[in-house]
């Protein structure tokens, strides 16, 4: 099917119906216009013929009696050329069609003309006589019939049959009436002509407008549209519409931006879940991979130990297997450590607690007042930010994160002279990030990302199971948002960074600064 | 003035026409001395009006071929009748005629001074017939058959309808007389007087008449209806058709110019025009002299009274 635009298709309609409409009105109004005139014309004619009438029967009559007196003397002598001439110059005077003079038995003498052609016919339909008064007058549509009789002192020598065309006014008033209507009718014509042409440019200019109009307001949209579609089904959700109209198209235009943004965010949050779970896969391995060397290393102690033991202890040598089961006990309690912190860690993941509106800063204090006993040894001065803002957490769960940055800021000081942990957020674009800073030993750049790794410690002979960071960043996952490090190096302290998502954020609260 | 003191008016006239030619060029117009006179006799007595209808071009053109010979052509004069035209030609009111032969002889005859100069060619022929006429049903097939019945003639002064027809039933020794003569011979011919030759077709018809007599030319023109009813049942012998006379007295010159500028007439288009419109004339032509004693040997047989 040929294809053509609705824009095209409408207008087409639009033009097509004003025509149709236009035409018909301007051949009604003709026709009634023309019908009026002709009403007009016949009364006029009707008037005019009625006022006519009468004085035409007069001047027949008298015409009729004129004629017969001075026909009879030529028609009673036979004298057919006088009688010739007497009709030729009655022609002059008279709108003549045709005249026979009838001689007495009926039959025509002559018709005035030199072929006389009608010499000899009978004339038909009757002649008149006395008790007519001599003359009787026809009318037949066109022409007026006379007949009359020719006598003299009451002898009748024949008689005349004159038809006479109608008479000059009347031919006038027929001509006029004729001209005028078909001048009128011209004039209308050429009226209808000239309105006709104009409403054809009107109408094919509004046609043009009707196309331009249902374009932009039709089919432009419904182009746009379908050419999101095809983007939106192509994948590219980038380029919502701009369409804003009061109308069903708005809506449908609205409706499609929303279904792209819709399906924006369920590809984005696709997209993050797969990462997560991508994620979660290489922490996974990772974690297959820690535990299995891990809890393998106290395995293979104790394994070790106990073999050394028995030997020992066949040996009698009962202070070495006295040394060897301490170094199994020792290996076992490692071991139950690491699997107490990988209960706690897989517990962060299906136990939560419901959130609530959380004084960030009073969750800092309690942190570091539980942490005292790190701090105080080693003389760490504390600086907490006065406007840590409140927050809606897992109010546990932030403190288990406080607690592990600040312990492990502490932890990490190394041999600082004057050790320092600042507890802080600033504003980076859209998003608030919280930080605990120290000025310890710092990390490498290429070590950022491990120091999350589960069981991951940078210095094994670090106390600890190097679960904590892992915890860290696994309760905030948990609470939508993102945890990482930041450090120029060795020596130059390092920044633990975490963000919560902006629902989690309350607002801020001025929080006294605790050192 | 006498004749002698015209003639030398005239002659004198001329001269100084030529003597004014030569001087003045040949374009000039003389100077107008002589007068012609054309006379004719009236068809019907009472309407001289048809007669200046029919002549007014023809009379035009010779006045405008004339002038230059100083010869004015005065008003055409019509005659009532014979006798008129006579006592006119007598008067010197008239120097040439134009009429066919009978009335022609007639003038000659009563004027003593009138020659027949020109031959009149009307509707192409120099000479016509007279034909006897009679309705189909008719009994009469022959001129003795009508004898004591009643011929429809047109005229007293007609040729062919008038003294030709009696001419010839004369020749058959039939006499024609007056209808309304009670005291004529009951076997002799009467006739009645229709004044038109279409009048007398039409009286035969309505038995006004047993028969009638016209030229050829008056049968060819009659209606078709008309002429369909009737049948022609004898011919007469033919006469020429026209003739144009000069008063025997006019000064030669005079008559010389004028019969010069009629003999010219035909031989254009304004001319021939003139010539048709006078009773549809052809030409005229110059009677030789036995064609004029062919017209003269008519006198004795269409005049009555003409000693034989």
């Amino acid at each position: 099917m040929r294809r053509t635009s609705i824009g095209t298709r409408y207008a087409a309609y639009v033009a097509a119906l004003a025509l149709a409409l236009v035409a018909v009105a301007l051949l009604a109004a003709g026709a009634i216009a023309l019908s009026q005139m002709r009403v007009v014309q016949a009364e006029l004619r009707d008037a005019v013929a009625g006022a006519r009438a009468a004085d035409d029967e007069r001047a027949l009559d008298g015409a009729a009696r004129y004629l017969g007196l001075h026909l009879f003397n030529p028609l009673y002598q036979l004298d057919v050329e006088r009688l010739n001439e007497t009709i030729q110059q009655t022609r002059s005077w008279l709108p003549v069609v045709s005249f026979v003079v009838v001689d007495r038995d009926g039959r025509v003498l002559t018709d005035g003309t030199l072929a006389n052609s009608r010499y000899g016919e009978d004339v038909p339909g009757a002649l008149p006589h006395d008790e007519d008064g001599g003359v009787t007058i026809a009318r037949r549509s066109s022409e007026t019939e006379l007949r009359f009789r020719v006598a003299a002192g009451g002898m009748t020598a024949g008689w005349a049959i004159v038809t006479l065309a109608e008479p000059p006014w009347q031919a006038s008033l027929r001509t006029l009436e004729e001209k005028r209507t078909a001048e009128l009718w011209s004039g209308h014509r050429t009226s209808l002509i000239s309105l006709g042409g104009l409403v054809l440019v009107a109408t094919l200019g509004l046609a043009l407008l009707t196309s331009l109009l249902i374009s932009r307001t039709l089919a432009r949209p419904l182009t746009e549209m379908s050419r999101a579609a095809e983007q939106i089904a192509a994948g590219n959700l980038d380029h919502p519409l701009t369409l804003d109209s009061p109308d069903e198209l708005g809506d449908l235009a609205r409706s499609l931006n929303r279904m792209a943004c819709d399906l924006r965010a369920h590809e984005e949050a696709l997209r993050a879940e797969r990462g997560d779970l991508a994620r979660k896969n290489a922490e996974l391995e990772r974690f297959n991979y820690t535990v299995s060397h891990d809890l393998k290393s106290p395995l293979v102690t104790i394994r070790g130990f106990a073999g050394l033991a028995g030997t020992d202890l066949a040996a009698g040598r009962h202070d070495a297997v006295r040394k060897d089961l301490g170094r199994i006990v020792a290996a076992a309690d490692k071991m139950h450590r690491l699997l107490d912190d990988l209960l706690e860690l897989s517990r962060i993941g299906r136990v939560v607690h419901p959130p609530e509106d959380v004084s960030l800063a009073d969750l800092v204090k309690d942190a570091i007042e539980l942490l005292k006993g790190s701090f105080e040894p080693k003389g760490v001065a504390v600086h907490v930010a006065a406007d840590l803002p409140m927050v809606h957490a897992d109010r546990r769960r932030l403190l288990e994160v406080l607690q592990n940055l600040l312990e492990n800021a502490a932890k990490f000081m190394g041999a600082q002279a004057q050790p320092k942990v600042e507890v802080g957020w600033r504003q980076d674009g859209t998003e608030r990030v919280f930080y605990v800073r120290d000025n310890g030993r710092g990390i490498e750049p290429r070590f950022l990302e491990r120091v999350f790794g589960l069981f991951e410690k940078l210095d094994p002979a670090c106390d600890g199971t190097g679960v904590g960071l892992a915890l860290v960043r696994r309760i905030i996952e948990a609470h939508g948002g993102r945890a990482w490090a930041e450090s120029e190096g060795p020596g130059r302290g390092a920044t633990f960074c975490f963000t919560l998502p902006s629902a989690s954020l309350a607002e801020a609260v001025p929080a006294a600064a605790a050192s | 003035m006498t004749t002698r003191a015209a003639r030398v008016v005239a002659l004198l006239g001329l001269l100084a026409t030529a003597v004014t030619g030569w001087t003045a060029g040949a374009a000039a117009p003389a100077e107008t001395s002589v007068t012609a006179r054309f006379g004719v006799i009236a068809e019907e007595p009472n309407e001289p009006d048809r007669m200046f209808t029919a002549y007014s071009p023809l009379l035009a053109e010779l006045r405008q071929r004339l002038a230059p010979a100083g010869i004015a052509v005065s008003d055409l004069v019509i005659a009532r009748d014979l006798d008129d035209l006579s006592q006119r030609i007598a008067r010197k009111q008239v120097d040439f005629v134009l009429e066919s032969v009978f009335p022609m002889l007639a003038l000659r005859e009563r004027s003593r001074s009138l020659e027949p100069a020109l031959l009149v060619v009307r509707r192409g022929r120099r000479e016509y017939r007279s034909v006897f006429f009679t309705r189909q049903e008719s009994p009469i097939r022959k001129l003795a058959d009508l004898r004591g019945r009643t011929l429809v003639l047109q005229a007293i002064r007609s040729t062919s309808a008038f003294a030709l027809p009696r001419a010839e039933l004369r020749r058959a020794g039939l006499s024609l007389v007056a209808a309304d003569d009670a005291a004529a011979d009951p076997k002799a011919v009467r006739y009645v007087l229709a004044l038109a030759e279409v009048n007398q077709a039409v009286w035969v018809l309505h038995q006004k008449g047993d028969a009638g007599a016209f030229n050829e030319g008056d049968w060819q023109a009659l209606p078709e209806k008309i002429r369909a009813r009737l049948r022609i049942f004898e011919r007469s012998r033919p006469i020429q058709r026209g003739l144009i006379a000069f008063r025997g007295d006019l000064a030669p010159a005079t008559r010389r110019a004028v019969e010069a500028a009629m003999l010219a007439l035909h031989q254009d288009g304004a001319g021939l025009a003139a010539l048709t419109h006078a009773s549809g004339i052809t030409r005229f032509e110059r009677l030789t002299p036995a064609a004029r004693d062919a017209v003269l040997d008519w006198a004795p047989v269409l005049l009555p009274k003409h000693p034989r």
